[in-house]
């Protein structure tokens, strides 16, 4: 019985480069080559306060955007674990997001959150029934842009509190994250969405058996506010997403607030929201890292 | 018996009778390498030649046939068999020697590791390797490459199919050789098209792929590598029955231990590593269990040393243990070193 699966897909006839989603900063997109790609499960990895959230939020609205400015032309669903959810931030954004697109919401009232759609999920059984819905919701877009970007904010959150360290307890809890992943993969290939996932950090404890220095990717070590940390859910989790970028921030980095000046003329120095993103694996990013800055209008690169 | 009556092409038919193979005795009465030589074709073709013959005088009596018994072999041929069997390059020269010359075809490879170490690297780099012609020292061969996790990326292939073609470029210019006229030169969107990909969404879909592998290597013969990447990926979500997935598994090694023997092909499975909670403590080990370490013929783990990242063989019936280091860089797996840039041809 002859089935769509049993074909080699052309890979010739796909496009040279995946489908990627910008991320609203040139610098940025340049660092990751382009933006989030299609078709795959990134992970953004912070401790809290970096900016996972903002740059979620900034790629939720850039979804809707054409594929000419580096968009998906697609509508975005946002699945949030922890609370609240931003609303005023999501609003002010997409008021700054308007504003720099104009020729895009041509009409004075077109809302750029009416492409954004939030839904708070609990716990990972309240993930798992959402799934069905969501493909519905994805292969059902009559009234309005199809989805092609799904946001789960944050993944650490649903096991927050619901397993125990024991190795069955572990296991268990593994078994959910390829769960978890399969399904977000499945859709992610099925309607070529792109799918960002993010991740808490924990501190580093050194453990007899060596195993939480393991290193995983580009980094041996990873920093964040002069601390050694390590991303949260552990080795396993770490198999179930393909690609995985770390935001820091160092407290001592100062960022020079070059237009102040003040009475004397010399300029002043301000303590600015200065972060910075390292891809630490990818299947097709080398190695690479970029500084941005998160202020109202959002997230913008500094330039090297 | 004579030779003229073996199903074999006119034009190999001719070269037998001219270089003397008149007789099925005679053809017997040799090792595969020396008749390939001695009529100017291929190791593989003589094998076949042998073994069409000595199917059909299992039945007459045994003058000069080697074999007692129908299709056994005896242990000189065996071995230089598995010396002159052909290998794909991993472009690191250094990994290479560790494994022998490259990835064995007739073999399951494993090769596990840490998210982020290179698995998916080295299965895109066999995937193109494999297609580097003859004339090169490669397979000509066409892969197929199984995608369990989406991190299979066009852009990456092309950048290293790229490589691979500048690198052919650079050795045949070195070499004096110059393609015939009949022969194309290859072009990256070629060695595309020569990848036959296939993504699987769940464990039912990777089943019902490896099933009909043997169809579909049998309507193409010149697949000489099959990549999962990875092996893992869908087997571990909850199975509410784990002997059920330990029967699955074992019944998926076994069908690629048979299709690399049939097609005298190289199966690659990309593993992930897991912490195995065992005597109190967590170690790393690959995953799927210890009924799975049993299914394949090679295992070779990639680890981080440092900065470097290394392969090591943990499992092989013919090499030693050792490890040797690599890069992943733009144009695909490299020495370390930085002194070795070009590729090296076998």
């Amino acid at each position: 019985m002859q089935n769509g699966k049993m074909k080699p897909e052309n890979l010739s006839r796909r496009s040279a480069t995946s489908r990627k989603l910008t991320t609203g900063c040139e610098i940025l997109d340049g660092c990751i080559r382009g933006g989030i790609s299609c078709d795959s499960l990134t992970e953004i990895v912070a401790e809290s306060g970096c900016g996972k959230t903002q740059l979620c939020l900034q790629l939720s609205l850039c979804a809707q955007l054409p594929i000419s400015h580096g968009g998906l032309n697609g509508s975005s669903l946002y699945l949030h674990s922890e609370f609240p959810f931003p609303f005023r931030r999501l609003h002010q954004l997409s008021h700054s997001f308007h504003q720099s697109n104009p020729s895009i919401y041509a009409n004075h009232n077109d809302n750029p959150c009416d492409h954004v759609f939030v839904q708070n999920v609990h716990s990972v059984d309240h993930l798992f029934d959402i799934m069905p819905r969501i493909d519905g919701f994805v292969g059902n877009s009559k009234n309005r842009l199809p989805l092609k970007l799904i946001v789960l904010d944050s993944v650490a959150a649903l096991f927050r509190s619901e397993f125990d360290n024991t190795p069955s307890d572990l296991k268990k809890r593994s078994s959910l994250f390829f769960k978890i992943s399969g399904k977000l993969k499945q859709l992610a290939n099925k309607f070529d969405l792109a799918v960002v996932i993010t991740n808490q950090v924990t501190d580093f404890v050194e453990s007899s058996d060596g195993l939480s220095g393991l290193r995983i990717g580009n980094l041996r070590y990873l920093y964040s506010s002069g601390r050694r940390v390590v991303p949260a859910l552990g080795l396993a989790w770490a198999n179930c997403v393909n690609s995985r970028f770390f935001i820091s921030r160092s407290d001592d980095i100062i960022g020079k607030d070059r237009s102040a000046k003040d009475e004397s003329g010399s300029s002043s120095v301000s303590r600015r929201a200065q972060r910075r993103l390292d891809i630490v694996f990818s299947p097709y990013l080398p190695g690479n890292s970029c500084e941005f800055m998160i202020t109202r209008e959002g997230i913008c690169a500094v330039q090297a | 018996m004579e030779a003229w009556r073996l199903p074999l092409s006119s034009s190999i038919r001719g070269k037998l009778i001219s270089a003397g193979y008149t007789s099925l005795s005679l053809i017997s009465s040799v090792s595969s390498s020396d008749l390939a030589r001695d009529v100017n074709i291929t190791e593989e073709e003589a094998f076949e030649i042998l073994r069409m013959a000595n199917q059909s005088s299992g039945s007459s009596s045994c003058n000069g046939s080697r074999s007692l018994i129908n299709g056994a072999k005896n242990a000189w041929d065996m071995l230089h068999e598995e010396e002159s069997l052909p290998r794909i390059t991993t472009s690191c020269s250094d990994l290479d020697s560790i494994l022998g010359g490259g990835i064995s075809c007739r073999d399951v490879t494993e090769i596990g590791g840490v998210p982020g170490i290179g698995k998916t690297q080295i299965g895109i780099q066999l995937s193109v390797n494999v297609q580097i012609p003859r004339e090169c020292g490669g397979l000509g061969g066409k892969a197929i490459y199984i995608d369990t996790e989406g991190s299979f990326m066009v852009e990456r292939a092309l950048q290293i199919a790229e490589a691979c073609v500048e690198d052919m470029e650079e050795y045949t210019g070195y070499m004096h050789k110059h393609f015939q006229a009949n022969q194309v030169q290859m072009k990256p969107k070629d060695i595309l098209d020569n990848i036959f990909y296939f993504r699987v969404c769940s464990y039912t879909e990777q089943i019902a792929l490896v099933n009909h592998l043997d169809k579909f290597i049998s309507e193409n013969k010149d697949v000489k590598v099959v990549i999962v990447d990875s092996i893992t990926f869908h087997f571990r979500q909850d199975f509410d029955d784990l002997v059920q997935r330990t029967r699955v598994l074992s019944e998926m090694a076994l069908k690629f231990m048979k299709l690399a023997k049939k097609f005298s092909l190289a199966v690659v499975l990309l593993n992930q590593v897991t912490t195995k909670y065992t005597e109190g403590s967590f170690q790393l080990a690959l995953a799927l269990g210890d009924s799975w370490s049993h299914s394949c013929t090679n295992r070779v783990i990639l680890y981080w040393n440092g900065d470097e990242r290394y392969a090591y063989i943990d499992k092989s019936p013919s090499l030693p243990s050792a490890s040797a280091s690599y890069t992943v860089t733009s144009r695909g797996l490299r020495n370390s070193s930085s002194s070795s840039k070009r590729v090296k041809m076998m």
